[in-house]
């Protein structure tokens, strides 16, 4: 699947963001858009997430995270994410507070599962199910 | 500025029209729309918020006559207007990006606001709380593109990157 980099005001120029729209559960209406960050070890999304889509935090782990240069309670859970027609479960860190812009997609979760090239000359990225992974998703579903 | 509408007679200024439609969510647009503080309302809602009257009522065309005597700006959906109306496009300047700049340019009223996309520059719905953009979503039933929070700063916009 092929997604444009997002353009968002700046001021003076465009900033542009590799972005990559991903359902959350069921919540089917609105797919979250989110950064892809190769440096984040993990999917860091906001917490109001997990309450909007009914992900029980109550028994998760918790821990201190910085992100971004702010401390954050972070819970670590598991999701049904869909991207470009895939479902699959992914650990998610659910952080509150999050107030940045966009949920992150960092390894384990996405990058561990799908194949990411990017172009930002022309600002655009494709994302492509790994083989390995597709054949697993399809040995569950048979 | 006083309107007869549907035979009551109301006294409306620009500023109090603004303040009564300030916390008000916009419907999703059809064809006709005005603009109210940077945001995209369907003439008729404007109205019927600061009227109290009924829909039926009046009708679109009388709605944004009536805005736009009062100093809104009123245009239609992707297609030439003649006279104090502009397009879309007149609204959108170039730049660089996938859009040529048109999607930050859609966005641009919407900074410190959680908005959900239709086209990649339509915003169906901004709000102050992601909770507010996926109850108008559902109560509206519109299918979004993607819902995202428009940072209102650089540091917003670089996302964060975990320590």
């Amino acid at each position: 699947m092929r997604f444009d980099f997002l353009e968002l005001p700046g001021g003076s120029s465009t900033l542009l963001r590799p972005i990559v729209p991903v359902q959350v559960e069921d919540l089917e209406d609105a797919p979250q858009l989110c950064l892809v960050d190769t440096g984040s070890t993990h999917n860091r999304f906001g917490a109001w997430l997990a309450e909007a889509t009914g992900i029980d935090l109550s028994d998760a782990p918790e821990s201190d995270l910085a992100v971004g240069g702010l401390l954050t309670k972070a819970c670590h859970a598991r999701a049904e994410l869909t991207i470009g027609g895939t479902r699959y479960d992914a650990p998610v860190t659910f952080c509150d507070p999050w107030p940045f812009a966009f949920h992150l997609l960092g390894q384990e979760g996405f990058l561990r599962f799908f194949r990411v090239e990017l172009c930002a000359a022309e600002a655009w990225l494709k994302v492509e199910l790994e083989a390995e992974f597709k054949a697993e998703l399809n040995s569950l579903h048979t | 500025m006083q309107f007869t509408i549907a035979g009551h007679v109301f006294e409306l200024d620009t500023a109090g029209v603004e303040r009564l439609i300030e916390g008000v969510l916009p419907d999703p647009v059809r064809e006709h729309y005005v603009v109210v503080r940077g945001r995209r309302f369907p003439p008729k809602q404007v109205l019927v918020a600061v009227t109290g009257l009924d829909r039926a009522d009046f009708t679109t065309h009388q709605a944004r006559r009536i805005l736009m005597r009062l100093g809104f700006l009123a245009a239609r959906k992707g297609r030439e207007t003649p006279n104090a109306e502009v397009s879309d496009q007149d609204l959108l300047p170039g730049g660089d990006g996938p859009h040529g700049g048109r999607q930050a340019a859609a966005l641009e009223p919407y900074v410190g606001q959680w908005v959900a996309l239709g086209e990649p520059t339509e915003v169906l719905v901004a709000a102050d709380s992601p909770q507010d953009v996926l109850a108008w979503l559902s109560r509206h039933g519109k299918q979004a593109t993607g819902m995202f929070y428009v940072p209102a700063d650089l540091a917003d916009a670089e996302g964060a990157a975990p320590a």
